[in-house]
């Protein structure tokens, strides 16, 4: 399903969701929020705060301990293995570890998840040439992840996230390791992706961007979530929830 | 650009094992395989030659140890008649001296001089396999009326024969078994310390969206293509032993090893790589499907 093709209310609705890790406590504790089809937030929090625990929970590489997590309208805990993957092909992640698969080079990195849809190699050949160009790795594409700076490697883990055009995409700390210009193009990257329809969820440390883009920010603190718009946000793109100030 | 579908499988040892457990396994296998063909095929030419053939032995000394002379030939006469008048008997034949000597040869030697030796006059009977003649009936005209014969219908050594050979049948289908609880056990395990080195990357792919039976049958595709070069390699080097084994056997003996292996069933062994490697690429199949389940 392409952006514009969502049918859901909805993308992500969190209903009184808990999560801990096998051994500890709570981290986070439960959660009421969602995220509206093309929002754009920022996730902020200090760290260990759970911010990544949260992303997880929604690309569901974890299951909340408790409440409900539905995704494009429907609930994760009911869906079929082959109806969580077919999901997956909707969502986009940028790890704040990258990680890149060593074995191949940054040109094979971008194509997997296209290859994993089983698009055609010509396809994959032009977009994926075209979107590293355009986070200006085009000499690199044959280049092994061990080869690039941390910068570029970043770059190549974003262009992974963003190739097959996903609903809605999370990005834990993309812009750690690059430089301010750079970090502002790659928000421009998402911007642009958000305004064709994605949903966008940066987590982020850094103050400026949020400032600068003046997004909404989803904001942990003690296992809960605070939402905070700024005046001169967009609030048609915000869900009824956030309207209230849920 | 890499192998579109290599994203799965960076560097790792296991892949070197492989092949070289299924050329070691699919070796001894055929092997194994051949000579249990072999023997299956001289037991039934051994069954199929008792079926069609009685011996009947005609004693030329008496108790006291006296040569019998003339008497021997009117034993002969009266057992030959009592023979062909017996139905399902297609034909009997005294054997000659030269006959006699080819037979005592392996024991005996060539020169030695038959007549001094109290050998016993034997008739070939051949008999029809379909419609075998009544052996009790023919054992008990011959007491009465020719003493001195005996009826041989070989089944006394054969029957030891019989069971050994469908002991070491037994014995080969014992070990074929193992071989594959073997090949299943080690592509399980060469599989799961694959996946474990490996889990990074099909985390990666899981979270991106790839089925379960996208990466499964990657696995087992690759699991397959490795089972088979190592299988058909090991086909390659058992196929001249066990042709050198068959020969050599054939050349011991020319009365029991002279079968060999048809060619129809070369085809069934040609099929035992092929039937490894299926095996290889089920069992890889189930270890990937199974240790994906550990993934939301």
């Amino acid at each position: 399903m392409t952006p514009n093709e969502s049918i859901s209310p909805v993308i992500a609705e969190f209903n009184g969701v808990s999560f801990r890790y096998k051994i500890g406590t709570d981290v986070l504790k439960d959660l009421h929020f969602s995220l509206a089809p093309g929002s754009f937030h920022f996730l902020t929090g200090e760290s260990g705060a759970g911010k990544t625990s949260l992303l997880s929970l929604l690309y569901m590489d974890h299951l909340p301990t408790k409440g409900r997590v539905r995704l494009f309208g429907q609930t994760v805990d009911s869906l079929k293995r082959s109806e969580k993957a077919q999901i997956r092909r909707q969502i986009g992640v940028v790890f704040q570890d990258y990680r890149l698969l060593n074995h191949l080079n940054a040109f094979d990195n971008v194509a997997l998840p296209l290859r994993i849809i089983g698009e055609k190699e010509s396809d994959i050949r032009k977009h994926v040439t075209e979107l590293l160009a355009w986070v200006g790795l085009e000499k690199q594409m044959r280049a092994y992840p061990e080869e690039l700076s941390g910068g570029e490697q970043q770059r190549v883990a974003i262009a992974r996230a963003v190739i097959h055009k996903p609903s809605l995409l999370l990005a834990d700390e993309p812009t750690g390791n690059v430089d301010d210009a750079m970090a502002q193009r790659l928000l421009y990257l998402f911007l642009e992706l958000n305004k064709l329809g994605t949903t966008i969820v940066v987590a982020t440390h850094n103050e400026g961007l949020i400032q600068k883009f003046g997004f909404p920010r989803l904001h942990l603190h003690g296992g809960q979530v605070h939402l905070t718009i700024p005046r001169n946000s967009d609030i048609s793109k915000l869900t009824k929830g956030e309207k209230n100030g849920q | 650009m890499a192998n579109k579908n290599a994203f799965l499988f960076a560097d790792e040892t296991t892949r070197f094992y492989f092949p070289w457990i299924f050329l070691l396994m699919v070796f001894i296998g055929t092997l194994l395989c051949g000579s249990g063909l072999f023997v299956y095929n001289c037991l039934n030419r051994w069954q199929q030659g008792v079926s069609e053939s009685l011996t009947i032995q005609i004693n030329t000394y008496d108790d006291n140890g006296v040569f019998r002379a003339e008497a021997v030939n009117e034993d002969i006469e009266k057992a030959l008649s009592i023979i062909r008048t017996t139905p399902g008997v297609r034909e009997a034949n005294v054997l000659d001296e030269n006959q006699m000597g080819e037979l005592m040869a392996p024991w005996i030697g060539a020169d030695v001089n038959l007549m001094d030796l109290p050998l016993p006059k034997l008739i070939d009977v051949a008999i029809d396999p379909k419609n075998p003649p009544f052996l009790e009936q023919l054992k008990m005209d011959l007491s009465i009326q020719v003493p001195n014969a005996s009826l041989d219908s070989h089944r006394i050594w054969l029957t030891q024969l019989v069971k050994l050979s469908h002991r070491i049948l037994q014995l080969i289908g014992i070990i074929l078994i193992l071989i594959i609880f073997t090949v299943v056990f080690t592509v399980s395990y060469t599989t799961r310390a694959s996946l474990k080195i490996q889990e990074p990357i099909i985390r990666l792919v899981h979270m991106m969206g790839a089925k379960d039976f996208y990466i499964t049958t990657k696995y087992a595709w690759r699991s397959l293509k490795r089972s088979l070069i190592g299988g058909f390699l090991g086909f390659c080097c058992a196929a001249p032993i066990l042709v050198a084994l068959i020969y050599c056997f054939e050349g011991m003996s020319d009365s029991i090893f002279t079968t060999g292996i048809y060619m129809e069933q070369w085809l069934f062994l040609a099929g035992y790589p092929l039937l490894m490697s299926f095996i290889a690429f089920i069992t890889t199949f189930k270890s990937v499907l199974g240790y994906l389940k550990r993934f939301i």
